[in-house]
This record gives structure tokens, C-alpha cells and sequence, in this order.
């Protein structure tokens, strides 16, 4: 089953379209960068327009739950691998910040920083395990890789170090600073976005530099056809090992980010639901951009807020995501892209792609 | 170990060998995991437990494998042959959606309240097993699952239509230039796939309760088991199914702990030391 | 290059929204926000957050039920100190995440300063991290995790339900009546199951009783088969089960198909049976014993009240899940009708040792974490078909069952 069938038929269509030209101009990097900057300052600017917590908790919510999605977006887009096991990453980062505060009175720069790292090297661990497989193989590895450990933490065995079903509280001192922000400080949305919101932006611009350079060509390379790559010298174990853990890290900053400001941590983080419910966002915003996953996870928590009133979230999550798939191949910002290249504008303008 | 603890562990096996088998056929003949095979489960054992309360356990045993074949016909029809050009994983995240969408429609349905259901009269009480009574209806779930099994087996190797669901799914594009309607076998195949899945609900019922959480709750051990018995192969399917349920259900009189994660570390196992699976026939 | 176009387009699309969305809620609700808390005649808003989905929807609508009656009631002589009291109903999908999101919502959205019907304990482990920056105060009648009380306990909230260990205490102190000389004890591997199988066996031992078989079963466990067939196999002629929810249920029907009931003197339960179980659980429950939260026959003013005030809204007599949502709101008015207004603050410090009558007669809100004393009951199952219900056989006073205060708990 961990059959590398990597006849394109296993290739999901979401990320077939951007055969992204790899070698990125002069001029491309400049916008790149202009646009990155412009977006980041925008965004700075959200807590001065609206005042309003719950608002600001939404956002910052969206910020966070899209750390995921863009993490899930990136292994889609540049090897056509979907994860349902990510949540290992995110989650296991979240507890970890829970189990160092809790447990060895680290202070929060610490226990973040150090959960990140961990998890980043869970991923290690797990794509060791999995990257040979591609398609349903990996789909299926890594759901069960996450399952285990989600079991594994609720196991009344586990109680003293994880909480099991109760969760953990992340607990350190008031006054103990996470860059410059107190505990408190770190728990208000308004005031936490700057940090939230830069991680974002700094994860997305890593993501699209890693996907501009040689080693993202060389991913584009085993996605197009694994056994070309194969025969002409390439390794594929490392790049996609590799990938996999840039994208396990970019979950782990999310986990990370989520324990610091709710200062709570239990097991559906870890769930089959928040891997799920991800993956929806994912898809729901399109794979085959960079910027679709964030526009899926705000979205989702738009809806979450919204329409969970009687219970029926995974409903509508579910029908999204059907008529996503069968209809609109991309999600909404596939669905726009081509919109655009329609328009006469976008058409010639876009000529190449 | 004793005789009722052996028989336990069948008895779960014989779920699970059900379940997974039909999870197999699907993914042999059309590439995809049906993430909806835990929420056909679960329509399964709903519609029966409604069927049983008003009818009988034995009409629900006839008329829900029968209800779910229907499914299984629109999930061909409407899902698969549409989609039969698309990627594997684009179909398998659709079944992911509607098995979301199946689960909660059942859960609008029938509520939130576990539910549960008596064996049937004839099935009820205990028998004595080489000097251990034993429940009556768990030996029959035994039996239905083993007599399933074997009969499918050997029509799957005897029948000219069995012949052309192993042709199928081995190779989907020589079996159809060599003149086999592969949409009338894959048809087929989904429908009997969810037949199995309602059979193993309608079983359920009296074995297990019946809550909104089963269908997402045994989908990944299902998972589990068939990547265990190597993707696509039934009788792989089967066997770990058994294997499995053997030994969840020893490992809890050790050590519940240990028994929860026996999947898990089954899987890593096999993944290790077997990347195929037990009966793997893909070359990696 | 022109992908970058694109994307700067989305992602100011995407703000603009945002901040459209944004700007015009705030508006709204600062005024909403602002008109509560002024003014003496202004009505006193209480967030409702029950689970709407999962295995625990049920217990959330009948909280909500109970503190309806409770509002009804009030609200018909006039209100808590000159206050009208309004519910404002959120729900959430039993996950400290979306608990959180709503609380946040009733409070800086729709002005509530109060919070009931919460579920689950990690929900309320999130939610009392929150509340002191919420500025508002929650009411616990539904989550029984000791930690609530100890190293998860905070000021702004209070824990009206009893906790586990009170209520596994009270059933160590009917030990003694109960018939059966050697026990099995079958228990969910969990915190919850190991408590309860310790102090169990704390009280057979003062008793004079013996355990012979004690044995665990993971949590969400479908299959008990091996369980029950080593109990069967076992000396024991007793039985003290903890598997509650679904587990509880598969539990009972399958020791019912090995006829393992048969074989005890007595089965004592622990959470195991409750009235929302008992036509799924059926007659082999009737004999069952099982701790209760909540006397519905007591005998005093405020309860008759309530159960026929309940009986009238609902068409039953209510049980724990709606009594204990009644007694939240019971000492939720006793704080604003001695702090005479509804502010925050002054209805913690109002609440603090405060003692008043209730539905389960006097009970204390102890200063040093927040516990509500009051009893904890055993009773036995009599009845078969639909009038099944408890007879209570003992009583644990709130006192005697209440473990001393958490040092660990420090407000």
C-alpha cells in the first residue's frame, strides 16, 4: 500500500494547474516581496478598525487555523500529497507549549520556541514512516499516525503528563513575558494579532520562497513524475522527506501559537475532526494557491461562528467540501483564478500560465 | 485463556472481517477508500435497530443490506462513475464529505441518544460452548460473519462474475479491453461493498449500542486493518480483520491500555517490516 | 508575477471584509453592552452554552430546561433585587475551542455577565482561565472533575454540581447497608473509574467486606465481552460498576446477554444509570443501585416548588441535569440578591461562604474554592417499563461527603 503509484491519476486535479515556472525573475521577486510587506502592514492595521474582542478573537482564530491549512497547502500543492495526520504537528506543538509550562516552569519564549522545535522533529519521526507512500497510502498513514498519538495522550497512563481527556492548562507565571507581552497581554486577541498575524505572513513568504526556489522545482519534478526523477539520479526520499517537515513545522507554529493565547490545550486538538475539519478549509479555499488555505480557514471560522447554532457544522462543512470537489476543482481561489483569466485583462496579462 | 475470552475476540473479529472486506472490494475495483464506509455502517444499524423495534431483528437482517445496496448504487451512480476520471483522493475526499453529511442526517434523524436494541428471542440467553455458557447471539453473530466470509470467497474464485471483479481489479483497463463491462462490475461491487457494511450494522445492533460517534469510531480501525491486510485484498482484509479483533480483545484482559494502542502499533509493524501489508501484492 | 497580483487582490479582499464585518457589529454591541450593566430596573442577562451535538446534547437541552423554570419563576415575583433576569442561549460543540468562542460572544456581543449550562470539564478547565478577563462569572452544574475545584479552579467561578470524589463518597458510606459480602469492581480507565475503585475499596474494608476482582476498561470501550466474562468467572457476589455514557449502556446490555446480573446480590452503580437511561437500558436495570445527584421527592418549600413549576413546563419530574441547572440559578440570585445589583464582582464577594435555602435544602458555597456543600444520594431502581425511578436509600450529608479544600486551589 505504500505503493508510490504515481501515475497522475493519483494526482489530485485541486493541484494540477500551477506548473509554476521555477525560476522566478528579478522583477517576480520584487513584487513578491512588495505584495508580502503590503499584506503584513495591512494587516497590522486590523485591531485599530474594529475594536471589538469577540471580532479580534474570530481573526485571530482564523490566523491560527490557517497556520494549518497553509501547512496542508504547501504538501498539496508541490508534492499532490493531502495529510489528514497534521494535527499531530499542531496539536503536538500546542501540548508540548501545555507540558513545559505546566511541568517544568519553563516561561513562554521557551516552551514555544521548544515546541516547535519538537514537533518539527515529530515530523521528522512520522514522514520517515510515510513520504514513501503517496496518494490514498498516504492519506490513510498519516491519519492513523495521527490517531496514534491522539490516543496515546488520552491514555489514563498518560493522565500526569498530558491530562488525558481533561486537557492541560497551560500555566506559567502573570508577569513572565512572551515577546514583550505579558500573560494576560498574550490571552487578548487585539493584542496578540501583531504577533499571530506576523507568523502568518512570515510562513506564507517562506512557503512561497521554498516553492520558487531549486528545491521547489526539484518537488515540482517528483510531483509531475516520481520515476523520471528516479532514473535520472534523484533521491526522492530526502526532498519529499524534507517538505514534509517545512510543512510540519509551519502546523507546529500554529500549535504553538493557539496554547499561548487560550491557554488551554485537550484532545481534539488532536482529534480526527480538527484534521478533518482542516483539510475542509484546505480544499474549501483551494490548494492550488497559496493564499486559498487561509481564505478556506477564514471561511471555516466564519462558519463555525455562524451556523453551528444547531449543531449541523459538519453538515454544511461536509456539503462544502462535496460540492467543492465535484464542481468547483480549486476551491474558491481556483474558481477566481480562472474567473480572471476569462476577463480580457487577466487573459492577457497571464498569457504564459 | 479461556474458551468465552478465545470466543470474544472472533466475535469482534468477525465485525471488523465484514466490514473490512467490503472496504477492500471498493478500493480494489475503483482505487478509492470509501471514508463513507464507517457512516454506511452506521446507517446500517439505525435503519435496522428501526426495522427491528417494528418489525423483527430478522427482517432487518434481509431489508438493510438490501437498503444499503441502494446507497451503495447512488454512491456509484452519482460519485464514483462521475468522478471516475478524476484523482483517487479528490473521490476519497468526497466520500470524506459524505460521510459527514451521512452521519449527522442519521443523527437528525434518530437523535442524539444512544440507542439499544435486544438479540431476537431465539437468540437470546446462552448456550454452553465445551462447558462455558456463552451468549447465544454472539455465536450467531460468528457464524452469519463466517459463513458470509467463506461465501464470498468462493464466489469471488468459483463465479464467472467473481472471476471478472479479480480481472477488474487487478488491472481496470485489460479487463475492460479484454470485453469485461467493468461499470456492470463495479456497480456490482460498490453495492455488495455497502450490503456488507449494512449487514455488519444490522449485526451490531445487538452487540454493540448504537451512538453518533460508531461510524467515525470503527472507520479508522477499518482503515487500519485494511492497510494492515494490504490495500485491495479481501482476503488480506479478512484475516487481519480476525487478526485484529483477537487481539484488541485479548490485550484488554492484559492491559487496557496496551489494547488501545494494539492497532496502532500493529500498523507501524507491518509498515516497517511489510510496507505492502500482509498480502501486499503492489509492488512498492 | 501575476499570481502575486492576484493574491494582494484576495488578500485585500479579505480584509476589507473583515473589517466590514468588524466595524458594524461593534457598533451594536456597545450600545447593547453599555445599556446592561447601567441602570437598577435593567434586566440581568445569564449566557446559556449547552452542547447542541455529540452523546451529550440531551444533558445540554435539559439544563437549559431547568434554568428556564428557574427564571420563570423568579422573573413572576419580580426579579432578583428589582432585576428581570434574561437567558441568552449560545450553544457549542462540547470542544473547549468553540465553548470559548461563544462565551466570548454572550459576553462582549449580547452583554452577559453570568454563564451557566456549560458541559464538559475541559470546557470548563478553558473556560475559567477566561472568565477573569471576561469580567464575568460562571456557574458550574454539569462538569464533576475534582481539578475544577483544585489546580483548575478560579475566582470568578463556581462549582455547583457535586464533585466526583463527593459523590463517590457518598456511596463508600452506604456500603455497608448494602447486601453482598465479596465485590467485583468493573471501571472505566480513567481518572474518574480509579477514584471511585479507591475509595471503594476504602469503604469495603471499613465495612468489612472484601474485593476480589477489580478490573479496568478503557474509555469508549464497544465490546466488554472479555470483562464481563471474567467477572462471571469470578467468587464475587457484588458488584460496583463505573461505566457511564455509552460505555455504561453497552455495558448493561451486554452483561444482560451473559446474564450476568443474575449472579449478584446487589449491583451498585456509579454514574451508570441515570432516568435519561432508562428506557434505552430497559428492566434489567430495576434493582440496580446507583449514586443520585438530586432527591426530586425532598421534602421543603423551594423544591416543591421547582418540581411542580417543572412538571407544568416539561410534562416530567425533573432529575439531576435539570435540578442542578435549577440550583446554579438558585445561587446565582442568592449572590445578586445580597449584593443587591448585578455586578460581577459584587456578586463573587456576595457568594463568598454564603449559605441559603435550596432545592436540596441549605447549602454552603464554601469561600476557599467555590464548591457548593450540599448532599450526594444512593438510590435503588424500582419500577419496571416506563415508570421506573430512584428510591433514595442514603444520603451523604454535604459536609460529611465534601472533601477539605484543594490547597492547590488559590483564590
Amino acid at each position: 500500500m505504500t505503493a508510490s503509484t504515481t501515475s497522475t491519476h493519483d494526482l489530485p486535479a485541486a493541484v494540477e494547474a500551477p506548473a509554476v515556472p521555477a525560476s522566478t525573475s528579478r522583477r517576480g521577486w520584487l513584487i513578491g516581496a512588495a505584495v508580502a510587506a503590503a499584506t503584513f502592514g495591512l494587516g497590522l492595521t486590523v485591531p485599530f478598525i474594529t475594536s471589538d474582542p469577540f471580532i479580534m478573537s474570530l481573526a485571530l482564530d482564523a490566523v491560527i487555523l490557517a497556520l494549518l491549512a497553509l501547512s496542508l497547502g504547501f504538501l498539496a500543492r508541490h508534492l499532490g500529497l493531502i495529510s489528514l495526520g497534521h494535527t499531530a504537528f499542531f496539536g503536538g506543538s500546542a501540548y508540548m507549549v501545555a507540558m513545559t509550562t505546566t511541568h517544568w516552569d519553563w516561561g513562554p519564549m521557551r516552551a514555544a520556541a521548544v515546541a516547535v522545535l519538537a514537533a518539527t522533529l515529530l515530523a521528522v519521526l512520522f514522514g520517515a514512516l510515510v513520504v514513501r507512500a503517496s496518494g490514498m497510502g498516504f492519506l490513510m498513514l498519516t491519519l492513523a499516525l495521527g490517531q496514534a498519538l491522539y490516543s496515546l495522550t488520552v491514555q489514563t497512563s498518560s493522565r500526569p503528563v498530558t491530562g488525558a481527556f481533561d486537557g492541560l492548562q497551560v500555566s506559567y507565571p502573570a508577569d513572565a513575558r512572551f515577546l514583550g507581552l505579558t500573560r494576560a497581554e498574550v490571552g487578548d486577541p487585539g493584542l496578540f494579532w501583531p504577533v499571530a498575524w506576523s507568523c502568518l505572513v512570515l510562513a506564507a513568504v517562506a512557503l512561497w520562497v521554498v516553492g520558487r526556489s531549486r528545491f521547489g522545482t526539484t518537488l515540482e519534478g517528483i510531483r509531475e513524475n516520481e520515476e523520471r526523477m528516479r532514473f535520472s539520479g534523484y533521491g526522492t526520499f530526502v526532498p519529499r522527506l524534507i517538505a514534509f517537515v517545512i510543512s510540519g513545522a509551519v502546523a507546529a507554529v500554529g500549535g504553538a501559537l493557539f496554547a499561548l493565547n487560550s491557554r488551554f490545550v485537550s484532545p481534539e486538538l488532536l482529534g480526527f475532526a480538527t484534521a478533518g475539519d482542516s483539510l475542509i478549509a484546505a480544499i474549501v479555499g483551494g490548494l492550488g494557491t497559496l493564499v486559498g488555505p487561509v481564505v478556506g480557514a477564514a471561511l471555516y471560522i466564519y462558519a463555525q461562528s455562524e451556523f453551528n447554532d444547531s449543531g449541523n457544522l459538519h453538515l454544511y462543512t461536509g456539503l462544502a467540501l462535496i460540492l467543492v470537489l465535484m464542481f468547483l476543482p480549486g476551491g474558491i481561489t481556483g474558481g477566481l483564478q480562472r474567473l480572471w483569466r476569462r476577463l480580457p485583462i487577466g487573459a492577457r496579462r497571464g498569457g504564459g500560465r | 485463556m479461556s474458551i468465552a475470552e478465545v470466543l470474544n475476540g472472533v466475535a469482534l473479529g468477525s465485525l471488523l472481517m465484514v466490514l473490512s472486506s467490503g472496504l477492500a472490494m471498493i478500493y480494489g475495483l475503483r482505487g478509492v477508500t470509501n471514508f463513507a464506509h464507517g457512516a454506511l455502517y452506521m446507517v446500517g444499524a439505525y435503519v435496522a435497530y428501526s426495522v427491528g423495534t417494528r418489525l423483527s431483528f430478522w427482517v432487518a437482517l434481509l431489508v438493510v443490506p438490501v437498503v444499503l445496496a441502494a446507497v451503495g448504487v447512488v454512491l456509484e451512480l452519482v460519485f464514483f462513475r462521475r468522478l471516475e476520471h478524476r484523482s483517487h483522493i479528490e473521490v476519497g475526499l468526497v466520500t470524506f464529505g459524505l460521510a459527514l453529511v451521512g452521519e449527522r442526517i442519521v443523527v437528525l434523524i434518530w437523535g442524539e441518544r444512544t440507542l439499544s436494541a435486544d438479540p431476537p428471542s431465539a437468540l437470546s440467553g446462552s448456550i454452553s460452548v465445551l462447558g462455558t455458557n456463552y451468549p447465544t447471539y454472539r455465536l450467531f453473530v460468528i457464524v452469519a460473519a463466517l459463513a458470509m466470509a467463506s461465501a464470498l470467497v468462493l464466489y469471488l474464485s468459483r463465479s464467472e462474475r467473481g472471476l471478472h471483479i479479480r480481472a477488474a481489479s487487478h488491472d481496470l483497463e485489460t479487463a475492460s479491453i479484454m470485453g469485461i463491462n467493468v461499470d456492470r462490475v463495479s456497480l456490482f461491487v460498490v453495492a455488495l461493498g455497502a450490503a456488507l457494511a449494512g449487514l455488519a450494522g444490522t449485526l451490531a445492533v445487538p452487540y454493540v449500542s448504537l451512538d453518533p460517534g460508531m461510524g467515525a469510531g470503527i472507520l479508522i480501525t477499518v482503515l487500519i486493518v485494511v492497510v494492515i491486510g494490504g490495500v485491495g485484498s479481501i482476503g488480506g482484509a479478512m484475516v487481519a480483520g480476525m487478526g485484529l479483533g483477537i487481539a484488541q480483545t485479548v490485550g484488554t484482559t492484559i492491559s487496557p491500555s496496551i489494547a488501545v494502542v494494539i492497532p496502532y502499533l500493529a500498523l507501524v509493524l507491518v509498515l516497517l517490516l511489510r510496507p505492502t501489508g500482509l498480502a501486499g501484492r503492489r509492488a512498492a | 508575477m501575476r499570481r502575486n497580483v492576484k493574491r494582494a487582490i484576495g488578500v485585500l479582499a479579505l480584509s476589507a471584509v473583515v473589517t466590514a464585518c468588524g466595524s458594524s457589529t461593534t457598533d451594536s454591541a456597545s450600545t447593547e453592552g453599555k445599556s446592561a450593566a447601567s441602570g437598577p430596573k435593567e434586566a440581568i442577562k445569564v449566557a446559556l452554552i449547552p452542547p447542541s451535538t455529540g452523546a451529550l446534547a440531551q444533558f445540554g437541552s435539559d439544563s437549559v430546561k431547568g434554568w428556564k423554570v428557574a427564571v420563570a419563576l423568579v422573573n413572576a415575583k419580580g426579579g432578583v433585587a428589582g432585576h428581570q433576569i434574561e437567558l441568552v442561549e449560545l450553544s457549542t460543540d462540547a470542544t473547549a475551542d468553540s465553548t470559548l468562542r461563544a462565551a466570548r460572544e454572550a459576553v462582549t456581543q449580547k452583554g452577559a455577565k453570568f454563564i451557566g449550562s456549560v458541559m464538559t470539564s475541559p470546557e470548563h478547565g478553558a473556560l475559567n482561565l477566561q472568565l477573569e478577563s471576561l469580567g464575568a462569572l460562571s456557574f458550574n452544574s454539569l462538569g464533576k472533575a475534582d481539578d475544577l475545584i483544585g489546580k483548575q479552579c478560579a475566582a470568578n467561578a463556581f462549582h455547583v454540581v457535586q464533585t466526583n470524589k463527593m459523590d463517590i463518597n457518598a456511596l463508600g458510606e452506604s456500603l455497608k447497608d448494602l447486601p453482598g459480602q465479596k465485590w467485583a469492581i468493573q471501571a472505566v480507565d480513567y481518572v474518574t473509574g480509579h477514584d471511585a475503585a479507591a475509595v471503594f475499596k476504602a469503604a469495603a474494608k471499613k465495612a468489612g467486606k472484601e474485593v476480589v476482582l477489580e478490573q479496568f476498561a478503557p474509555l469508549n470501550t464497544t465490546d466488554f465481552g472479555s470483562n464481563i466474562t471474567k467477572l462471571q468467572s469470578s467468587q464475587a457476589d457484588a458488584l460496583f460498576a463505573v461505566e457511564y455514557g455509552a460505555d455504561g449502556v453497552a455495558f448493561v446490555k451486554q452483561a444482560q446477554q451473559f446474564n450476568l446480573p443474575a449472579k449478584f446480590k446487589t449491583v451498585l452503580g456509579f454514574n451508570m444509570v441515570s432516568e435519561p437511561l432508562f428506557p434505552v437500558l430497559g428492566d434489567v436495570v430495576s434493582g440496580f443501585y446507583n449514586n443520585v445527584g438530586y432527591n426530586v421527592a425532598l421534602d421543603n418549600p423551594s423544591n416543591k416548588e421547582f418540581v411542580a413549576a417543572y412538571e407544568k413546563a416539561n410534562g416530567s419530574k425533573p432529575y439531576y441535569v435539570p435540578a442542578d441547572a435549577y440550583l446554579a440559578a438558585q445561587t446565582l440570585f442568592a449572590g445578586i440578591e445580597k449584593a443587591t445589583n448585578g455586578d460581577p464582582i459584587k456578586v463573587r464577594d456576595a457568594l463568598k461562604d454564603l449559605s441559603f435555602d435550596s432545592i436540596t435544602g441549605k447549602v454552603t458555597v464554601r469561600g476557599a474554592d467555590h464548591q457548593v456543600v450540599r448532599p450526594s444520594y444512593v438510590g435503588k431502581v424500582e419500577g419496571t417499563g416506563t415508570s421506573k425511578a430512584f428510591k433514595i436509600v442514603a444520603s451523604g450529608d454535604g459536609p460529611a461527603i465534601t472533601p477539605p479544600a484543594n490547597p492547590e486551589c488559590k483564590i
